[in-house]
């Protein structure tokens, strides 16, 4: 009975050691994601950065401070690796645009015009997304591929008098399946920013005599504007790097700069080059996201997830 | 009239964009089942062979296995270490708070490519660790952890607090009060990181294909397999396993969340 009441009173210390250092409390809550995040991802790219300012010789990692990487990155090969990030730059951009407006309608749809099950059919959108993204690619290449569904049913009708290769291999075939499958999956921060309006504000438009397409572009494309942010956020920085639809459904003409990254990695190795490369794709990236966070707030990320 | 027909196409759209997105779906199930080493159209009859062949090879299995395991594992331990954060990030104010929520964000703005070949560099030339299902592992928390703490946070920030203050005042402690009332008001927010976790970590191949060594998982085998030789009627069984788990977990939570919005 004693030794429960020493226990008890011990437990009561500890109890209120934690409650009055506010501060231990707080950084025992957060050492272990902190500890997470800083060893494996603030550190490594500290690290490829240092790497990126290095040579590869016989011996291994040489480091000579110099700029040579970023230059070769910039200028080597006629260009060449530039004109890939341009080109990267380019998807990137079409696949956001398009993939945005494509959920903006599908979003729209559920919304005003759904009555019954409407997280059912943003499930039902999503579900392919869900499912991997290689695995996707290959379905894609049954539809759209050279001996796809689409060629065939061309040729059986007798539009096409053999198949065409023209649907697969080249940077149409990156972008096509990039926004079959991204377009789904940015439907609900769209959605939820739909939701969100209030829709008398539209009778009282609709009341004062303003034409739908009035109360569209002055009510509900402002109003909606935060979730079309989230919506770019989640879509452009990860098509910026991808190099698995590339690699898959790129061809020569289709390749990314995630291709180069990635063949500087896994094929012959490179390992200062490819550091560089993909600390120019950080950079970028970290600038359009810092840009994109200013107008975003972090509260309509979160209720986006 | 115009209206109507607006309306109309408006509504054809909608389900015709759900339909399509489908059919590649549905064409590699078809295709795993189809008796040819070619994938490709004409079809030319029914066979199992696929699925026997993928049932009885080790790399598949093993790959299966492995997706498993990294998933949950990376599930469970990405919400142990994310439900403290969580509540650090919501419940206090500290200095530096800015700071550390966008060491969470930071992993969202960067494409997945750059994180795979930092951590390969690191682990690799840093650490000099051979490429394991551990180092998948870590690189599947890295992705998991910042939603598993955003999607908790936005659980949290709709939390009544008074509840908890409530049930102190009626003599609960602390740690009573955490059990009774705010574990089961978060269980949901809990619900949803878990899968989320599970499902980043089973479908990602990116960051998967930089740190699998031997050991590999279906999106990295199905990766490879294309890559190297196209057309293996292999994958496409791989494919419409990977199809009918990820479908069946949806189908499953769908019927879920019908019923909760019932109740």
């Amino acid at each position: 009975m004693g030794n429960r009441r020493v226990k008890m009173s011990i437990f009561k210390k500890i109890v209120s050691l934690i409650r009055k250092r506010e501060g231990l409390t707080i950084a025992f809550q957060l050492t272990p994601s902190m500890f997470w995040i800083l060893a494996f991802l603030v550190i490594p790219l500290a690290f490829i950065t240092v790497y990126s300012f290095g040579v590869m010789r016989a011996g291994g990692w040489i480091p000579e401070w110099g700029f040579q990487n970023y230059v070769r990155l910039f200028t080597g090969l006629d260009g060449m690796y530039f004109k890939l990030l341009l080109r990267s730059v380019g998807i990137a951009a079409l696949v956001t645009v398009c993939s945005v407006a494509i959920a903006y309608s599908l979003a729209y749809f559920i919304s005003f015009r759904v009555e019954k099950y409407k997280y059912t059919w943003l499930i039902l959108l999503m579900g392919p997304f869900f499912i991997s993204w290689v695995i996707l690619v290959l379905g894609w290449r049954l539809v759209i591929g050279y001996s796809g569904l689409l060629n065939y049913a061309l040729v059986q009708v007798g539009l096409l008098s053999e198949p065409t290769r023209a649907t697969w291999g080249n940077w149409g075939a990156v972008v096509l399946v990039l926004v079959m499958g991204w377009a789904p999956w940015i439907v609900f921060p769209i959605f939820v920013s739909l939701e969100k309006i209030d829709k008398s504000l539209l009778e009282a438009a609709a009341d004062l005599g303003a034409n739908p397409i009035k109360r569209f572009l002055r009510i509900t494309l402002p109003l909606s504007s935060p979730g079309l942010l989230v919506a770019t956020f989640f879509i452009l920085l990860p098509i910026f790097g991808e190099f698995v639809t590339p690699a898959l459904a790129g061809g020569s003409g289709g390749m990314m700069y995630g291709n180069l990254i990635e063949s500087s990695f896994m094929g012959w190795p490179r390992w200062p080059f490819g550091s560089a490369a993909s600390v120019t794709l950080m950079i970028l990236a970290l600038i359009i996201a810092t840009a994109l966070l200013r107008v975003v707030r972090l509260e309509t990320l979160m209720e986006s997830l | 009239m115009f209206h109507n027909i607006g309306q109309k196409i408006f509504r054809i759209h909608f389900y015709a964009f759900v339909a399509l997105t489908y059919v590649p779906i549905i064409l590699l199930i078809i295709f795993s089942f189809n008796d040819s080493h070619r994938v490709g159209f004409p079809l030319t009859g029914f066979t199992l062979e696929w699925w026997k062949m993928f049932f009885s090879d080790a790399s598949a299995m093993g790959a299966v296995q492995n997706s498993f395991l990294i998933a949950s594992i990376t599930a469970v331990v990405a919400i142990a270490i994310g439900i403290p954060a969580a509540f650090a990030l919501v419940r206090h104010f500290f200095r530096g708070k800015n700071l550390i929520t966008s060491l969470v964000v930071l992993r969202l703005c960067l494409p997945s490519v750059v994180i795979g070949v930092a951590l390969l560099l690191f682990i690799r030339v840093v650490l000099d660790v051979e490429l394991s299902k551990f180092t998948i592992i870590l690189g599947h928390l890295l992705l998991a952890i910042p939603y598993t703490i955003l999607i908790l946070m936005a659980r949290l920030i709709g939390f009544d607090r008074s509840l908890e203050e409530a049930a102190c005042d009626l003599g609960a402690n602390e740690f009573t009060a955490f059990r009774k009332i705010t574990l089961p008001i978060i269980m949901p927010g809990i619900f949803t990181a878990l899968i989320v976790g599970f499902i980043i970590s089973l479908e990602d191949v990116v960051v998967a294909h930089f740190l699998s060594g031997f050991e590999t998982t279906i999106p990295v085998l199905v990766f490879s397999l294309m890559r190297r030789a196209y057309g293996v009627p292999l994958v496409t069984a791989m494919s419409a396993f990977m199809v009918a788990i990820v479908m069946a977990g949806l189908i499953v939570s769908v019927i879920l969340a019908r019923r909760a919005a019932r109740t």
